[in-house]
């Protein structure tokens, strides 16, 4: 499963694609279990260029019932900072949260799908 | 005809470019030309010899400017060539061909040129440029004028402002 | 303090109207990513992974109490209470948002501050040593060279576009406080024959993939001529440095390419060329110099109650024993601030710690306050009668960690849970190990150690030149950590070498223990670790932490 994320451009929120539009929640992002549909996703957003930075898809894996980023950096990148817990959307607390905190799996870092090469 | 944008003094004017960059291996159409450094430095002197239309050599980042140093006469236009707009090296190039070679002719941006570089550009002894986002003469005019100090010398005749405190 | 005069505030004006239409350009789409964003990156604005990121300049690590305040002013306003400084002397605001930026540059330049060129390819923070002006073995004060070099490379227009960033320090004592030789120019004040003041010129040092300690390329360059020199070399960089591979476009590639020598020879055929042209006069160093504000010294040796307190408190006395150092005055000392409070994060700072800072600043300090390249601070100029008061001021504001230089001294770049660039985390491992050693008397039996984490091999920890360096790798979607054991930054630089195979996160306090273990074992009388390991090898602590059964 997937998920297609970014960065909010005028505040460099991390945000996730819902039908067309951008959630700042996890929980709250449209889920593609195809390539398809997430591709189509992944050309729209680049087609808001005011809107958001990057956009690219991440890998899932479920969690306590709840979709988790299979990669430790698109975790922090759904939570915020290890360091601050009250800094971030992790200050929200609640089932979710949790659920990202205890997730496991293992891939690259970067959790990228198909990760471009930055020069 | 590509647009130019030309620099004199403070005043940026849009221009219609009469010169066509002509290929290595293409035969010379008369008029105003741009060629390559390598066809320049193997035909300089037929070049030079055109009976009429203007001549312009073009460098791109790696060409070494000192090549030029003592065959510039005859040539009244050196382009210099940013692949992206993030290479340096036109910048060190134009300011030696202004300052360390002398040269007078015109000094053209060409590639991928940008408003944003217009001060910069302007500083380093450019005075042509053929953007590549649209912007026009107006444009490089206010982003080349942003800035009323420089602290350094270059190939411009701004007084850094070293010289502008001697002078209080 | 370098005080500003119309002209640098006009240019401070100039850029920050630039990038306020710039930024408006960008959010209006008429600019793509690709063309802002080394717009923003000239900035010092990054992308990071939860926000954007604003690196503010703090020159060769000054600060007075009023630009302090507006930090926090900043921190409070626009971020979330708090700034981060970093092994490049300069401060992080971690959470701000683009639309903001024009008017965060604007409120720092109404105190003279900037974020000019703290980030791009281009020259960057020139940083000095953080005791400048009180060191006793200093031979000037490098920072009036900082400064000068500061507008010279100010919005340069040949040299805003190089291959790649371009770091430069400034060191005028024989104890090396900048880590000039891991830096792409440093440069060493020097006397010269003559008795005249100049520079030893380093070229090529760096961090990252490839580390190097740099060559000397020239021994004593006359100080009138700095400025041709830097042109020289700056030239011969931005002409013939790789465009073609990111990971090999420092100058410190090119250097060990041509070899120092050859690549000495075409800076000098350069420089012969740009001749005393290029320099900047005299008069205008001497202006700046004249500029800077001379701090209003007693001449009274006294020292009040300074010693009677140190006998009588024995925090007090930790405190200074660790982290108060001879002044050149007499009756003066060099207060440091550690911002590595035991399971802090290091190099954080809330907005009320800076205004505590600000404050005691104004009061004891001759309102001159610095920041180092192991994200610390310093008050470099209390007297002595006043460093109890100092103290009681840091404490009540939990800025008083007695660790300086000490094992707990650690320097952590903010890694993976904030950097776009980082394969792991280095904040945690930083807080575990300081926690592990957390005791003051068992650190301070440890003596000198540093610990230098990065999260990744851009090197931002210093890992390269920490006695033990920790870098963070991902193998195979976690967390590991490669250890090196003897680098300096010091005056007798050195990179690390590898340990051994890469650790688990949960391994790695472990590992550190074993070390220490180590040393205290094999140490002789007086031995720093440093020492040790220079005179035993590595093996016993290889031993030490590859040998243990889990």
């Amino acid at each position: 499963m997937k998920a297609l994320t970014a960065n909010r451009l005028s505040d460099g929120e991390v945000v996730f694609w819902k039908n067309g539009v951008w959630v700042e929640r996890l929980t709250d992002a449209e889920i593609f279990a195809d390539d398809a549909g997430a591709g189509e996703a992944e050309v729209a957003a680049r087609a808001q260029p005011t809107v958001v930075i990057d956009p690219y898809l991440i890998d899932l894996v479920d969690s306590a019932g709840f979709w988790a980023p299979v990669s430790y950096r698109e975790r922090i990148r759904a939570l915020g900072p290890t360091n601050h817990e009250l800094h971030g959307k992790q200050a929200e607390g609640g089932g979710a949260v949790e659920a990202l905190r205890q997730a496991h799996g293992a891939a690259r870092s970067s959790g990228r799908v198909n990760l471009i090469r930055r020069k | 005809m590509p647009k130019l944008i030309r620099a004199s003094g403070a005043a940026f004017r849009d221009e219609e470019d009469a010169f066509v960059t002509i290929e290595d291996d293409a035969p010379d159409p008369g008029g105003d030309i741009i060629v390559s450094l390598a066809r320049y430095l193997a035909g300089s002197e037929s070049l030079v010899a055109r009976p009429s239309g203007r001549l312009g050599v073009r460098l791109e980042p790696e060409d070494e400017v000192e090549t030029l140093e003592g065959r510039l006469s005859g040539v009244d236009l050196v382009a210099l060539a940013f692949p992206k707009f993030r290479d340096g090296r036109p910048f060190t190039a134009a300011r030696l061909l202004r300052t360390r070679l002398g040269f007078s002719g015109e000094i053209r941006a060409v590639g991928d040129v940008l408003r944003d570089q217009a001060g910069f550009m302007v500083r380093c002894g450019f005075d042509a440029f053929v953007p590549a986002d649209g912007s026009t003469a107006a444009i490089w005019a206010e982003a080349a004028g942003r800035h009323s100090h420089v602290y350094q010398r270059a190939a411009d005749a701004r007084a850094p402002a070293f010289v502008e405190r001697q002078g209080e | 303090m370098y005080r500003y005069d119309a002209i640098d505030r006009a240019v401070l004006a100039d850029r920050t109207a630039e990038f306020r239409d710039q930024v408006r350009r960008r959010l209006a789409g008429e600019l793509t990513e690709d063309q802002f964003k080394p717009l923003r990156l000239m900035n010092g604005l990054y992308l990071q992974l939860h926000a954007y990121m604003l690196r503010v300049a703090v020159p060769y690590g000054s600060l007075s109490p009023v630009q302090m305040r507006a930090l926090a002013d900043i921190a409070r306003r626009f971020d979330r209470g708090y700034g981060h400084f970093t092994t490049r002397t300069n401060i992080q605001f971690n959470w701000v948002k683009l639309a903001d930026a024009p008017d965060i540059l604007d409120a720092l330049a109404a105190v003279d501050l900037h974020a000019i060129q703290t980030s791009g390819n281009c020259i960057r923070n020139v940083t000095a040593d953080p005791y400048a002006g009180a060191a006793a073995d200093e031979l000037e004060d490098p920072r009036v060279w900082c400064e000068a070099i500061r507008q010279w490379s100010s919005l340069h227009p040949e040299f805003s576009f190089l291959p790649r960033k371009f770091k430069i320090a400034v060191t005028a004592s024989p104890h090396d406080r900048t880590a000039a030789k891991v830096h792409d120019i440093g440069l060493l004040l020097r006397r010269g024959r003559d008795g005249e003041t100049g520079f030893e010129v380093i070229v090529g040092g760096g961090m990252g993939r490839t580390p190097y300690v740099g060559p000397t390329i020239r021994a004593y360059l006359p100080s009138n001529r700095l400025f041709s020199y830097l042109e020289a070399i700056l030239r011969v960089y931005n002409r013939h440095g790789r465009r073609d591979n990111a990971y090999k476009a420092r100058i410190k590639i090119l250097v060990a390419a041509l070899g120092a020598e050859a690549f000495a020879r075409e800076v000098e055929a350069e420089w012969e060329k740009i001749g005393p042209e290029g320099d900047v006069p005299a008069a205008e160093i001497e202006r700046i110099r004249d500029a800077f504000t001379t701090p209003d010294f007693s001449s009274d040796p006294s020292t009040g109650d300074f010693e009677a307190r140190r006998a009588a408190e024995p925090a007090f006395a930790r405190f200074v024993r660790n982290n108060v150092k001879a002044h050149i005055r007499p009756g003066y000392g060099i207060v440091d601030i550690s911002l590595k409070g035991i399971g802090e994060t290091p190099g954080d700072i809330s907005a009320d710690q800076m205004d505590l800072v600000a404050d005691l600043a104004e009061r004891f300090g001759q309102g001159d306050i610095r920041s180092t390249h192991e994200q610390n601070l310093v008050l470099p100029h209390v007297r002595l009668e006043h460093v109890y008061d100092v103290w009681k001021g840091l404490h009540a504001a939990g800025l008083a960690t007695p660790n300086i230089n000490l094992i707990s001294d650690i320097i952590a770049c903010p890694g993976l849970d904030y950097c776009a660039l980082a394969n792991a985390r280095a904040i945690c491992v930083a807080q575990d190990i300081a926690r592990r050693f957390e005791a003051p008397d068992r650190a301070e039996a440890i003596g000198e150690f540093k610990i230098k984490i990065s999260g990744c091999i851009n090197a931002c920890g210093h890992h390269h030149v920490g006695h033990i360096g920790i870098l963070g790798v991902d193998k195979k979607g976690e967390e590991f950590y490669q250890l090196t054991l003897g680098g300096s930054g010091a005056e007798d630089a050195a990179v690390g070498k590898m340990l051994g195979p890469a650790l688990p996160i949960d391994r790695v306090t472990d590992a550190v223990e074993a070390i220490v273990d180590a040393y205290l074992r094999e140490r002789r009388e007086g031995e720093r670790f440093l020492d040790t390991l220079r005179r035993t090898g590595d093996a016993p602590f290889k031993e030490a932490v590859y040998a243990e059964a889990h």
